[in-house]
């Protein structure tokens, strides 16, 4: 009994070893899923153009089902454990990387049902989204853009929007004096503990947003550089009067500066609105873990558009965070823009299937217009501090790359110094205020290497 | 701009209170900041070093990148020096982005450098150039000429030419014997080993009064696989005074001083700790005198009984069967000792016969992982199987003895037996060695 679902020809070009263990939750995820990678674990494996599929002997006396959609990429699995995607779905997907599961035409039928169901949520999410109406039906599964979901949850029902903006407004009006009084007394009298402080008052005071940055001060302050500690009393500062003055601003930057405060814009909202289809590589990613919450930032950028993408995504430490941009593919899909005045960060609306693979180099552009497409994302929103780029031509230095520093937290980035060998490359990096952080470059026959 | 955001910044660390500042400090700042970060300019300066040559050799494909690519990353990791070896005979080289990962473990390993230095290619020694870290890559061989190359190429270019010519090689060790430094003078003696022959013996006879200690030992102990040189002579001489063979026993009146003749043949004067002086000297003459002066066949001497000494004269002969690669006292040895050194003077065949029937009486104890140990790989399917066996019994009663056995399988048996290990048993330590075997076959294969 099985369903035969390969009807169309197409052929997913299979994931490196690091792309594949990038995909891993954490650490020892990924050990473990080398265990797991070993044929003699498997009494049956197989993949078809787009599902990958097998039986992994377990402790028990019946095998883990694991099964994996590549094209989502979607991830299944029989087995208790709460990580996501499992070892046994990591260590099909490097056998797989490997070489080593063999073509088939036919899917057994325990992963042909589930993939039938799967397709049928989706059918019915599109429907649903489609039909929503523009009331708070999702909760925003991340907060604020660009900052920790922390506290959006205490935000009761049947709390009046407009008490919560004026225990906003109290809060940020005493940070504001709290700043002011910095400036006047000298910028070291401030200490660690002072920020935390500060920073539990404005949760207090329903400003997640503007609560992690001041909370972030922590470690400006232990570099001991006075002048970066004062940046970003400015920013704070200019958050908070532009919070105080919003009715002043434009509609596009008061969106952005309440984003940023910490109202929430749900994920209804943002679907509902217009979308953006492009064929978007996946140029890198980074985990930050902030008050045990690992957030995930997946920078994309569209091939024909070249709009620049962050897809931000949330979970508990050691629990599942979104795996289905794979660094290194492109993915042909509409993309749902949050509001704001440099929009950036983004949420898959809907996949298409894929045109062709191997989409090989994506296209760069020189340092100097990068640099002003950088300038005109800080001068839409001047609090952005992150901003994915695609540099051609450039050669990579032990110190720097195409004449901008790395980021201090950098090491020196080996692997890319290997891959150019003083010769220009293409390379995706993030940018920030401090330096470059180097994400992925390729090689002349557009094989990605993941930096 | 600059100064002004300066004069903010010490504004701000003094306080305004005690250095007043107008206008709005932050706000002022805030622009600051966003001017700077929207109007940052690149730095003309480009990378000192240059570019590194373009590579002759092609890098080995992208499926045999992968798996070195699993291997560095902790799959496997005793499969490094195979997997370096079979891509070092491919003459490609590894993928740029492979080799820094490739350099660091090289740092921290010794015995994996001397195929780097083909395989890193030019970028490896470019990257070398830059990392101190991995500077140890400029002096391992790159396929350089001997004139011209490291000490690691012109060992390679000798090993080469004494292959193909033994005494062209001679003749060039000897050309520039006096200028070369002692260490190299001793790593090119070694090298001699190849193609040994009479021809060698005047000038190792010379060598053995080599100011460096090593290269008088090396000398000694090429000398000592001659039979008929001076040296082998001058043992024999020595044996001759201490012991004598009678029909059930040997005699043994070990010398009662090392003299400096003794010393100049390689003879050790310091003994190591806890053997006598007399008994060193007497093992190290057996050691060096050639096999042919005891006579009669190797399994009747080694029954005799000899008084006293016995220790010491069947260390000697263990050293010398191994040392002169004597087969048949090396096979008369092993009966009465099962020392993994011994097979190594066999033929591989027997290695396999006489590991095979040891496994079969053996337990599974340290003695017989390096008995094991010293046969040369790949195992065949006879020394395969009576392993697979031995790991089949041993699972059912003492599974924990297994680990070292298990991996020394996978490791050593030809890899083309990996269909015959799997089919052998479905219980988990054999397929584990099967597991391993099919990796090893696989990257052979993308390696062929």
């Amino acid at each position: 009994m099985s369903v035969n679902v390969a009807n169309v020809r197409q052929v997913i070009e299979r994931w490196s070893r690091d792309q594949v263990l990038g995909l891993a939750p954490d650490g020892p995820s990924g050990k473990a899923a080398q265990g797991v990678a070993a044929p003699g674990r498997w009494q049956a494996r197989g993949v078809t153009e787009e599902v990958l599929w097998g039986e992994c002997a377990g402790s028990g006396a019946k095998p883990y089902l694991a099964c994996v959609d590549l094209g989502g990429p979607a991830y299944r699995c029989s087995c208790p454990s709460r990580k996501f995607p499992c070892k046994h779905a990591l260590g099909l997907l490097l056998l797989w990387s490997a070489d080593d599961v063999p073509d088939e035409d036919v899917l057994p039928s325990w992963a042909a049902e589930w993939i039938t169901r799967r397709a049928a949520r989706a059918e019915a999410a599109q429907g649903e989204r489609e039909a929503l109406p523009r009331a708070e039906g999702a909760r925003d599964d991340a907060g604020s853009c660009g900052s920790a979901p922390t506290g959006v949850a205490a935000v009761g029902i049947g709390d009046g929007q407009a008490g919560r903006r004026a225990r906003v407004a109290a809060g940020l009006a005493e940070l504001e004096r709290w700043l002011a009084d910095q400036v006047r007394q000298g910028l070291p009298g401030a200490e660690e503990r002072d920020w935390e402080e500060l920073g539990r008052r404005l949760v207090d005071a329903q400003a997640p947003g503007v609560a992690a940055a001041v909370r972030r001060l922590g470690r400006v302050r232990a570099g001991g550089e006075w002048g970066r500690l004062l940046g970003e009393y400015a920013l704070i500062n200019l958050l908070a009067v532009g919070f105080r003055r919003r009715d002043e601003l434009p509609a596009e930057l008061a969106r952005t500066v309440m984003m940023r405060v910490g109202f929430p814009v749900t994920r209804g909202e943002v679907l509902s609105g217009p979308v953006v289809r492009d064929l978007w590589d996946v140029l890198g990613r980074r985990d930050e873990e902030q008050d045990r919450l690992v957030s995930r930032r997946v920078w994309l950028r569209g091939r024909r558009t070249g709009r620049a993408a962050l897809v931000l995504s949330f979970a508990p430490v050691g629990q599942a965070l979104d795996a289905s941009l794979v660094t290194g593919t492109a993915v042909n899909a509409d993309l749902a823009f949050y509001p704001g005045a440099t929009p950036l960060r983004a949420l898959v609306a809907t996949r298409h299937p894929q045109p062709g693979t191997g989409h090989g180099t994506p296209p760069g552009v020189p340092v100097e217009e990068a640099l002003a497409e950088v300038a005109s994302a800080v001068a839409g929103d001047p609090w952005t501090d992150s901003w994915p780029v695609v540099l051609a031509g450039v050669v990579p230095a032990v110190d720097r790359l195409g004449g901008l520093p790395w980021h201090p937290r950098v090491a020196t980035p080996w692997r890319l110094l290997a891959v150019s060998g003083g010769h220009p490359v293409t390379v995706a990096a993030e940018w920030t205020p401090r330096g470059l952080i180097p994400l992925t470059t390729w090689y002349d026959d557009g094989q990605a290497v993941l930096l | 701009m600059n100064d002004a955001w300066d004069e903010l910044v010490s504004a701000a660390l003094m306080g305004t209170h005690r250095r007043p500042y107008q206008g709005e400090l932050l706000e002022s700042a805030a622009v600051h900041v966003v001017r700077r970060r929207a109007g940052r300019l690149v730095s003309e300066a480009e990378a000192a070093g240059g570019a590194a040559a373009g590579e002759e050799a092609e890098a080995v494909s992208r499926a045999a990148g992968e798996r070195l690519a699993r291997i560095l990353g902790g799959e496997q990791p005793r499969l490094l020096p195979e997997w370096l070896q079979a891509a070092a005979k491919t003459g490609r080289r590894v993928p740029p982005h492979l080799v820094p990962d490739l350099l660091d473990q090289g740092a921290r390993d010794r015995s994996i450098r001397a195929h780097l230095g083909v395989l890193a290619g030019h970028r490896g020694r470019w990257l070398a150039g830059l990392n101190p870290g991995w500077a140890y890559l400029l002096a391992e061989p790159t396929g350089e000429t001997w004139e011209l190359g490291s000490a690691g190429d012109r060992r390679a270019y000798l090993r080469e030419l004494r292959a193909a010519d033994p005494a062209k090689a001679r003749g060039l060790l000897e050309g520039g014997w006096e200028k070369e430094t002692p260490d190299d003078r001793a790593e090119f003696l070694a090298l001699l080993a190849e193609g040994l022959s009479m021809d060698d013996e005047p000038f190792l006879e010379a060598a053995l009064d080599d100011r460096r200690r090593e290269v008088r030992q090396h000398a000694a102990d090429l000398l000592t696989r001659l039979p008929d040189s001076r040296l082998s002579h001058r043992m024999a001489e020595r044996a001759a005074a201490c012991l004598t063979v009678r029909a059930r026993t040997i005699i043994a009146e070990p010398p009662r001083a090392c003299d400096k003749e003794m010393e100049r043949d390689g003879v050790r004067a310091k003994p190591p700790r806890g053997t006598g002086e007399r008994a060193w000297w007497l093992q190290q003459i057996v050691a060096r005198t050639p096999l042919a002066f005891w006579g009669g066949p190797a399994e009747r001497l080694v029954r005799k009984r000899i008084s006293d000494w016995d220790r010491e004269v069947k260390a000697g002969w263990v050293r010398a069967a191994v040392l002169q690669g004597d087969p048949g006292w090396a096979r008369a040895l092993f009966a009465w000792d099962p020392l993994a050194d011994l097979l190594a003077a066999l033929p591989p065949a027997e290695q396999e016969a006489v590991a095979a029937d040891f496994v079969k009486r053996h337990g599974v104890d340290g003695q017989l992982i390096m008995v094991l140990g010293g046969v040369s790989v790949p195992w065949g399917a006879d020394l395969a199987l009576a392993v697979l066996k031995k790991i089949l019994k041993v699972a059912g009663s003492q599974p924990w003895n297994l680990g070292e056995l298990t991996r020394i399988a996978g490791e050593c048996i030809d890899p083309a037996l990996h269909a015959m290990a799997a089919a052998l048993s479905p219980e988990p330590p054999v397929q584990e060695v099967a597991a391993l075997l099919r990796f090893r076959s696989d990257m052979l294969k993308e390696l062929a």
